[in-house]
């Protein structure tokens, strides 16, 4: 038979979700055969935009899965794509592409190593990122495209 | 031979009468308290830290007691449950005076097993740790569950 029995409370509170979105995709436009493109990272209409929203001020881990080609949608010819260690910013003030600076979060960032970030005050963070196609002289003309993959997570600080 | 009778009866009686134990008391006097939990991200907090259960006994010093626990599976809240674990060494008694919780004379004790330890002369303090691990979606609010110790003697 029970002397005492005491009932004591366990809580914890959840904080908001963290979600990714591809905002805009990167966009090198019409390139010619044998002619590399580049595309920056602070181009506000071509530039690759991940929109990133969840508890302000938050930590997170951002790692991007890059294609190494961008292909036709028959598979029938590659094009190889390619991201030097300068071409992600991450942005936690949502301002934009062309005007992003170092005040705003982190720019000039390698993007297949970008550091720890933080939700913006506001709950939303944005990744931009550039890149270079470099077409062969006798790259089959077509549309060609690749899946870009950004994952998210939070620190838990 | 009148004169003695009413003495021989006094201390027959005095054979039955039983000891007396002292009242004992349970209360929960700290909540397991996780704080601010990101989803997807599990988090512990160990038995010594503040943010543990606590709970203090008070009774019969000497007096050997079992402790039970009720776990919750889950923290709840409207529409949501997030899964809470308790592992085997999240326990810990102490019954010294004063009550010391960083290094608690009975530590590393099965929360999900009956325990078993004697009052101190300020009774026991019992302090409990858990890991929640909320989803990737967890649904954002404040989550809670309830804790129940069962003190019972043992007569020992």
């Amino acid at each position: 038979m029970a002397d005492g029995v005491a009932n004591g409370p366990s809580t914890a509170t959840v904080l908001t979700m963290i979600t990714a979105t591809a905002s805009q995709n990167l966009n090198f436009g019409q390139i010619f055969g044998g002619t590399p493109k580049s595309m920056g990272y602070n181009k506000d209409d071509s530039s690759a935009i991940f929109t990133v929203t969840g508890q302000p001020s938050a930590g997170i881990n951002l790692e991007l899965i890059l294609p190494e080609y961008l292909s036709l949608a028959n598979g029938s010819a590659r094009m190889p794509v390619i991201f030097s260690t300068t071409d992600a910013a991450i942005d936690t003030t949502t301002v934009t592409p062309s005007t992003v600076g170092a005040g705003n979060g982190w720019i000039n960032r390698n993007p297949h190593s970008l550091p720890a970030a933080v939700i913006g005050s506001g709950g939303t963070t944005k990744l931009y990122l550039g890149g270079k196609v470099v077409p062969s002289v006798d790259q089959k003309a077509g549309s060609y495209s690749g899946d870009i993959v950004l994952s998210v997570s939070y620190t838990g600080s | 031979m009148r004169k003695t009778a009413p003495i021989v009866i006094a201390a027959t009686l005095a054979l039955f009468l039983p000891s007396v134990c002292l009242g004992q008391t349970v209360a929960s006097t700290e909540s397991l308290a996780f704080g601010d939990v990101f989803p997807g991200v599990p988090k512990t907090v160990v038995k010594t830290s503040a943010s543990a259960a606590e709970f203090t006994i008070t009774g019969t010093a000497d007096a050997e007691v079992t402790l039970d626990f009720d776990l919750p599976s889950y923290l709840s809240t409207t529409g949501g449950n997030m899964p809470v674990f308790f592992s085997s060494t999240d326990c810990a008694v102490d019954s010294t005076n004063p009550p010391n919780q960083g290094s608690p004379s009975y530590n590393n004790q099965n929360p999900y097993q009956t325990i078993t330890y004697r009052l101190g002369s300020a009774g026991l303090k019992v302090w409990l740790g858990g890991q929640i691990v909320p989803g990737l979606a967890q649904k954002a609010g404040s989550y809670n569950a309830t804790i129940r110790l069962t003190v019972t003697y043992t007569g020992n």
